[in-house]
């Protein structure tokens, strides 16, 4: 569904992805793994349209998607949800939601997939008025994914829904996912949850300094060594400091 | 005591235009984090505009208005899209590109005087609206002109509420101001929305024009004074803040009219005033009255 070939790009001279590949299959979970400062979120930001790869090529399902704008991006079908939890503060819940819902243009597909937020994160529905300032955590990541559901997207890129939440949320969240996957969307999820990661993901890849280093199917990926060691170093410079 | 109802209905009509002007460039401010110092020149052309669609299309006072709103946010649009926008090129968007936008603004001020200079030439023009009789109520008399002020531009504020809170182009425009990426990967209009953005600021500076012609003369300098007290105004309010520039236009607006008819030569000094409340305010309250923290826009 996604297919990402030799992509080079980065911040103004700043070259962090140095001719990644990777693809995923519609239906899947991918897991993109991989430590601090190699790439990962850089990767989904070029494949959103955040960011222009300044070589290599994007496709999603047969079009070529690289260099086009986000929003049209996310009006082909692939939508992103950002690291951060970013959510409009001061914004309730339900125009947080509503937001992701712009390129729709349909009253009744958009109260639609309104109502179908609502039941994977019941709890959103309940706070629905309520400004998303006011939000913990977890929920905040409810709202971003829910705000990426709003479009009815066919693939989703999720960057590292689990950061700095409660083991607890994290597994609720995760549940969540796999819920909306067996619901017939594609998910490429960037983690440093490693393990959880590779529990729920199908495939995985293990990026290091911009290219993909590691790849195979996730249960073999989860017992292999030399994940935990790239996971753990993540740059050239992580890797040679001593002590 | 009908003279104090006098000054309190020039100052809360007064006030009403400084507000409209203020919306504007807080409109722009917490859209686009940039100050727009041309918002003076904006209202200039609104108002030179409505007076064109006044006299030589000889249109009623309404339609010109609505016209000259219309056309004024238009040109602001194109004013920011040709201009201003690139100085976005070099990466960052509105929020890194700071500084030369401030620069670019008092520039494009100056530009603007002087095209309002070659097209409508060098004296002031009046702009005659037969409003007819005041209004008596009681031994009240409340002038027409005045009313129609406060009437036209509580709707034109009742409209902007109403689009930002209601509609999808609301949302959208108040999710660009909080974060242009995250607006993007919603899938919004991000550059549509900046040029929405704009050219709503600058129909609401036209309206404030074309409202204050018939009290005043329509000349090229009339933009000079009004961004100072609009300025004041948005500051006193809490800048970035819509109901603040609201707020802080009505009070600047009271203030200095209050203050000008309180003795026989008050009336010199009518400028004073406004700075007078900004720097009590801004002792007393920095933020502005409705001030909030940065992030909690529109």
């Amino acid at each position: 569904m996604l297919e990402i070939k030799d992509l080079v790009g980065g911040y103004g001279k700043v070259r962090i992805l140095n001719g990644a590949s990777l693809r995923v299959g519609a239906g899947q979970i991918v897991a993109l793994l991989g430590g601090n400062g190699t790439g990962k979120s850089t990767l989904l930001k070029a494949a959103s349209g955040l960011i222009k790869p300044w070589s290599g090529s994007i496709t999603f399902d047969g079009a070529r998607i690289d260099g086009l704008r986000p929003d049209a991006i996310v009006k082909m079908g692939l939508a992103q949800v950002t690291q951060g939890k970013e959510a409009f503060p001061g914004m309730t819940v339900e125009e947080n939601l509503m937001i992701g819902a712009y390129t729709v243009g349909d009253r009744r597909k958009t109260a639609a997939s309104l109502e179908r937020v609502y039941s994977y994160f019941p709890v959103l529905k309940e706070k629905r008025r309520q400004l998303s300032a006011t939000l913990s955590g977890g929920q905040l990541q409810m709202v971003c994914i829910g705000r990426g559901l709003m479009s009815s997207p066919r693939m989703i890129m999720l960057d590292e829904p689990s950061a700095a939440l409660a083991p607890q949320v994290v597994l609720e969240i995760f549940r969540t996912i796999a819920q909306i996957t067996r619901d017939g969307l594609t998910v490429l999820m960037v983690e440093q949850n490693v393990r959880m990661a590779l529990l729920l993901a199908s495939y995985g890849y293990v990026i290091r300094d911009g290219v993909i280093h590691i790849e195979g199917p996730a249960d073999q990926l989860i017992d292999d060594e030399n994940v935990r060691l790239s996971y753990l170093g993540g740059t050239v410079a992580n890797r040679e400091a001593k002590l | 005591m009908s003279y104090f109802i006098d000054l309190m209905i020039i100052g809360v009509s007064i006030g009403m235009v400084y507000a409209l002007v203020a919306l504007g460039i807080s409109l722009i401010y917490s859209g686009l984090d940039i100050i727009h110092f041309a918002h003076g020149e904006i209202y200039m052309i609104g108002a030179f505009v409505g007076l064109t669609l006044f006299q030589e299309l000889s249109l009623p006072y309404v339609p010109t208005l609505i016209l000259a709103v219309l056309a004024t946010g238009l040109i602001g649009a194109a004013i920011e899209r040709v201009f201003y926008r690139r100085l976005t090129r070099s990466g960052g968007g509105y929020t890194v590109a700071g500084m030369a936008m401030v620069i670019a603004g008092f520039g494009m001020s100056i530009v603007l005087q002087n095209v309002a200079y070659l097209i409508w030439g060098p004296k002031a023009r009046p702009f005659p609206v037969p409003y007819g009789m005041p209004l008596e109520i009681g031994d009240l008399a409340l002038p027409i002109s005045y009313v129609w002020i406060v009437i036209a531009a509580l709707t034109f504020m009742l409209a902007l509420h109403l689009v930002l809170k209601k509609t999808m182009i609301g949302l959208a425009m108040r999710a660009v101001a909080y974060n242009k990426d995250i607006a993007y990967l919603s899938g919004v209009n991000v550059p549509l929305m900046i040029s929405l953005t704009f050219g709503v600021a600058c129909a609401l500076g036209a309206a404030a024009g074309v409202l204050i012609g018939p009290l005043n003369y329509v000349q090229v300098q009339m933009g000079v004074g009004i961004i100072v007290k609009a300025f004041a105004a948005a500051v006193v309010g809490g800048f970035g803040s819509l109901p603040g520039a609201v707020l802080g236009g009505l009070l600047v607006g009271v203030v200095e009219s209050l203050g000008a008819g309180a003795c026989n030569s008050c009336g010199n000094f009518k400028d004073v005033y406004a700075f007078i409340l900004l720097i009590v305010v801004l002792m007393v309250k920095p933020s502005g009255i409705l001030g909030v923290s940065a992030k909690i826009k529109a």
